[in-house]
């Protein structure tokens, strides 16, 4: 029986042997335990929190990160002691995974970064940082980046910068070691607001200045000038990169087919939450580098179909610098859950008083919305495995088509084609939106609304019978041969019938579009003889009859 | 003078007691005094209400490693080790839907010596499945389960279903998506009935698989209710319950004198040591305890010259032994490899596979076929068929000993690979060819029910062991074949299950290959 005392022996010791390791483990060789060692001495090694139980969060950041700890002294240039960068939310109220992302209960660096299998929100990326901001904040009235850019010229024209500094450039020293600026730093004032009669009380002080500062860096500003001032300053939020992703986004139509926050088409999926997602659920396969939410996006962006397969997204042709903007705004697509009391002023705007992420003027919708698929100005896109897109800023088109037809095309979409419904209860866009946009494709081309139309919107009698067989010979080779639209608008399509007077068919048949591919009819071509307006109205009346079998 | 020396007296005396008082709480505690003689040793054992579940005696024969490997004392040591970090980290569990997901997450992260528990937790827990099962396994093939040792059997068999039950409550509590969906498909199964009841058309009526779910689940989907539920089960109902068999198993054990043992035992053994005194020197003819009153042979009747040495120190050095080789093996493990954690439920994205903690997968497998007979039919079977060995196999050639009974260890290694290649055969056919269901996508569900990869193993197996009794003349065969090939398909099944199923449960060679959508 003495083989028994031994495995006694034996195992008990084999038992001590690993409890003073996991002790060991436990009490020297955690890393925060480490560094708060080699900062603060062996006496103050503590788990050290900021704990915000309104907004749920615990986050132990600090206990690495020991010189972000609130009341602790920061060591300068430590790479882990050093203090947290002045920014306008204080980590000590609002933590730091709320802005940061990562797993604040952590107390180990992979698990607290979130670079672990299981944890579905990985920290922003330094680059990404400002992604963070969508967490709570969504800025109103971004408009498109050429807009923006143009009324950050017109501010930069007006010489605002000889006093005030926005976002690090310009502002003006007092002389006499006076300290200070001569104006207010306006790098947050979208956020926090102006007065109204800003220009007014400028323009007093200049009339009433005695030294001379604002006689020679003050001048009066006619109010477009000023309108297009404001229009900037309203972007400068604390976010200068992240406004400038958004105006991006806003330039390039992406939300032709993508919706955020119930605004957008319907064809690509939803991106109100894209910055959350979990990058273990997506196909990495073809992803280069890492495989984080960053590069798959970046990758996407490049090569779309071939990070998601059989995705109809085009290929862009962005540049790098693009794809990096455009990534962060994504990213900070995240659309927090947390308690309403937390949400900033922009966000309660948009989601419960109707503001508007996007500037209202009509060059920022159109380039919000319609700018992918119809072009930068209107002349339409041509895509790899798609129907050509119409050119909508063609004059021939403008010159026959009316508001209410574009008004209607815009509201109701084209059922079953690529051509979104913007009405509110679809696309989210409402009436006045809407009509800023036609008049803004009305500036484009520089063509007026068709004046002395038939007013009835349908007035063509002819022979449907005789249409037909032109039809067949003319118009089928590009329209399908049903008026299903292989290469050209879809002309069966109901909403198109609907929306369309019998004038705006005979006009457009008998002018064509120059610049593409439909030719007038009203004179005879190297392969068509002209057309009568007998003949262009029984084309039409055969037309009609898709709209009258569709009843 | 005489008051002056009384209280002189008294008061001396009242310090004498008050240093005497610790030993004599000692000796007030442990009555028998230090076990330094056999009698001493024996009221060692008797006069403690935790040692006297064992015998006072242990067999010489019992103490070999090689009689029980000490599988039966390492389920305990599981369990013991199970209780007490169970115990401590219920100080900081919280049983309530997400705050429960945190509570783990604090364990793991900044509770002092937490995460190293919860290691030894799920580690012990899942020692604790294993060397029941493999107890069990000791337990069959040296006919530990004949007269008169059907009723502890018994028990045993309700310790393992305990056991799994323990098992699986606990798996539900960290809240995360891994238990999530494991106690889906484990509801899922629990509602597995339902599949016969659709198919005769009386789910309506009767909905037993619905009622059980309910009864789990407390709601319809996993959620608080049911996560109290798990919770009080897994913390109160279940540990009481294995309290009480484990109770009646360890004492059953000594009424039933001792474990078994071959019955040339005593031969086999090498000369006792002349030390140790024999309580026997000859066979006694009958007994004389409560006995008198009680009706039947007593165990000690009829045998010879005992070979035994007092269970104080023998037992207990061999017990404790047993109990520090496995805590061991837990802390090793720990160290090793964290306890999973994967991210918090969510009851809108699906794990894909879901699958239900590994002890099931065998099941899993099955009810892939079919719900009503992986789920219900099949285990109800083999439950029933394990209690009814002792009822069937009356026999005692070979008892005690390792694969005991006509064919022995033969018989075994070719029963092993019969039920080792009926199971895959049947599986790998399965995997390849489909089932029913994939060339007739009409046949009705009963069909699939009564024929499936599940009943046709079950099936075979059976067939095999009765050809075993009539080839062997012997019921033991019989019980051999079948227990083997039960073992084997256990095993390959939830291998299979384990290692090869992914999305959809679909077979895969490894995970490396699973589709990422």
């Amino acid at each position: 029986m003495k083989k028994n005392k031994y495995l006694l022996l034996i195992s008990s010791l084999g038992v001590s042997a690993l409890l003073l390791a996991a002790a060991v483990d436990e009490n020297y060789l955690r890393g925060w335990r480490r560094v708060q060692n080699s900062v603060f001495g062996a006496n103050d090694v503590r788990l050290r929190q900021i704990v915000v139980p309104a907004m749920r969060t615990t986050d132990r950041c600090v206990s690495c990160h020991v010189g972000m700890m609130p009341g602790e002294t920061p060591v300068a240039k430590h790479r882990l002691a050093s203090a947290h960068p002045r920014v306008p939310h204080d980590p000590a109220q609002f933590g730091c995974t709320s802005c940061h992302g990562g797993q604040g209960r952590a107390t180990e660096r992979a698990d607290a970064h979130g670079d672990t299998e299981f944890w579905p929100e990985p920290m922003l990326p330094r680059q990404f940082a400002s992604a963070g901001c969508g967490t709570c904040h969504s800025h109103v009235q971004v408009p498109d980046l050429a807009s923006m850019q143009q009324s950050q010229r017109q501010l930069e024209r007006a010489d605002c910068l000889a006093c005030h500094r926005i976002d690090g450039r310009g502002g003006t020293q007092r002389p006499g070691g006076q300290g200070g600026m001569e104006g207010p730093d306006l790098s947050k004032i979208g956020a926090a607001g102006w007065k109204a009669d800003w220009f007014a009380r400028h323009l007093e002080r200049q009339q009433t200045d005695k030294d001379g500062v604002w006689k020679a860096s003050f001048r009066e500003l006619d109010p477009s000038q000023r309108s297009d001032i404001e229009k900037y300053l309203i972007t400068r939020v604390g976010a200068p990169d992240l406004v400038e992703a958004k105006a991006l986004f806003h330039s390039l139509g992406c939300r032709g087919c993508h919706k955020i926050r119930g605004v957008g088409g319907d064809d690509g999926p939803d991106l109100t939450r894209v910055g959350m997602r979990d990058v273990h659920r997506l196909d990495c396969s073809n992803v280069p580098g890492e495989h984080t939410l960053p590069n798959w996006l970046a990758a996407h962006f490049r090569w779309p179909a071939k990070i998601v397969a059989g995705s109809k997204m085009p290929v862009l042709g962005l540049t790098e610098s693009q794809i990096d903007r455009l990534t962060l705004y994504m990213l900070s697509l995240r659309d927090s859950q947390f308690p309403e009391a937390f949400w900033p002023g922009d966000r309660l705007r948009i989601e419960r008083l109707g503001d508007r992420e996007f500037a209202d003027n009509g060059v920022t919708l159109y380039r919000t919305f319609c700018a992918a698929c119809h072009g930068d100005r209107g002349e339409g896109r041509r895509y790899p495995d798609n129907v050509p897109f119409p050119a909508i800023a063609n004059p021939d088109f403008l010159a026959v088509a009316d508001d209410a037809f574009l008004i209607r095309s815009i509201t109701d979409g084209r059922p079953g084609r690529r051509m979104p419904a913007w009405n509110k209860n679809s696309g989210g866009l409402n009436d006045e939106e809407i009509a800023r946009i036609v008049q803004y494709l009305r500036g484009l081309s520089g063509t007026a609304a068709p004046v002395g139309q038939r007013a009835e919107h349908r007035w063509v009698q002819a022979d449907a019978a005789a249409g037909k067989r032109r039809f067949a010979a003319m118009c089928a080779g590009c329209h399908g041969a049903n008026g299903e639209g292989t290469q050209a608008p879809a002309l069966h399509n109901a909403s198109l019938l609907a929306a369309a007077t019998d004038s705006f068919f005979v006009e457009t048949i008998r002018r064509g579009r120059k610049g593409t591919a439909m030719p007038g009819f009203s004179g005879a071509s190297t392969s068509y003889p002209a057309l009568t307006q007998q003949e262009i109205e029984s084309v039409v009346a055969y037309i009609r009859i898709w709209e009258d079998k569709g009843r | 003078m005489s008051d002056q020396s009384r209280s002189d007296s008294a008061l001396r005396k009242f310090f004498t007691d008050l240093t005497r008082a610790p030993r004599r709480i000692y000796e007030a505690a442990f009555r028998s005094g230090a076990p330094v003689t056999d009698r001493t040793r024996s009221g060692f054992v008797f006069n403690n209400v935790f040692l006297h579940l064992h015998p006072v005696r242990t067999h010489r024969w019992s103490l070999r490693w090689t009689t029980t490997l000490g599988l039966g004392m390492a389920s305990t040591a599981a369990f013991l080790i199970a209780l007490v970090t169970g115990v401590l980290l219920m100080f900081y569990y919280k049983p309530y839907p997400d705050v429960a997901y945190n509570s783990i997450k604090d364990i793991h992260f900044v509770v002092p010596t937490g995460r190293f528990i919860r290691n030894i937790h799920r580690w012990s827990a899942n020692l604790m499945v294993l060397m029941v099962m493999l107890h069990m396994v000791r337990a069959f093939y040296t006919s530990a389960y004949r007269t008169p040792r059907e009723f502890n059997w018994l028990v045993g068999m309700g310790l393992l279903v305990v056991t799994l039950g323990l098992s699986f409550t606990g798996y539900l509590l960290p809240w995360d998506q891994l238990a999530y969906w494991a106690i889906t498909i484990g509801a899922n199964i629990a509602q597995s009935p339902r599949e016969l009841t659709d198919a005769l058309g009386v789910t309506s009526v009767v909905d037993v698989g619905g009622l059980q779910r309910q009864l789990l689940l407390g709601s319809d989907t996993v959620g608080e209710e049911a996560l109290i539920r798990f919770y009080l089960l897994h913390v109160m109902i279940l540990p009481l319950l294995i309290g009480v068999l484990m109770a009646v198993h360890f004492w059953r054990i000594r009424k039933d004198g001792g474990l078994t043992r071959p019955a040339d035992a005593d031969e086999r053994l090498e000369p006792r040591r002349p030390d140790v005194y024999p309580v026997f020197t000859e066979a006694p003819q009958k007994t004389y305890q409560l006995a008198a009153i009680v009706r039947g042979r007593s165990s000690a009747v009829g045998r010879g010259p005992e070979n035994t040495v007092p269970s104080m120190p023998h037992l207990f050095y061999a017990e404790l032994g047993v109990l520090m080789v496995t805590t061991l093996v837990c802390l090793a493990l720990s160290l090793a490899a964290d306890a999973p954690l994967k991210e918090l439920a969510n009851p809108g994205v699906p794990e894909n596979p879901a699958k239900a903690p590994w002890y099931f997968l065998g099941l899993q497998e099955l009810v892939s076929y079919s719900a009503f007979m992986g789920g219900v039919g099949l285990p109800a079977i083999a439950v029933i068929g394990l209690g009814l060995i002792p009822f069937l196999d009356r026999e005692q050639l070979g008892s005690g000993a390792w694969f005991g009974g006509p064919g022995g260890r033969w018989l075994a290694f070719r029963s092993a690979a019969f039920g080792l290649g009926l199971t895959l055969a049947i599986e790998v056919f399965a995997i390849r060819f489909g089932w029913i269901r994939e060339w007739y996508p009409h046949v009705p569900q009963l069909v699939i029910t009564v024929i499936n990869p599940g009943t046709i193993l079950a099936l075979g197996y059976a067939a095999y062991s009765l050809w075993l009794v009539k080839r062997y003349n012997s019921a033991r065969s019989g019980a051999m074949g079948l227990f083997t090939c039960a073992m084997c398909g256990f095993v390959v099944l939830t291998v299979i299950g384990t290692y090869f199923r992914g999305p959809n449960w679909g077979f895969f060679w490894s995970p490396a290959d699973w589709p990422t959508h």
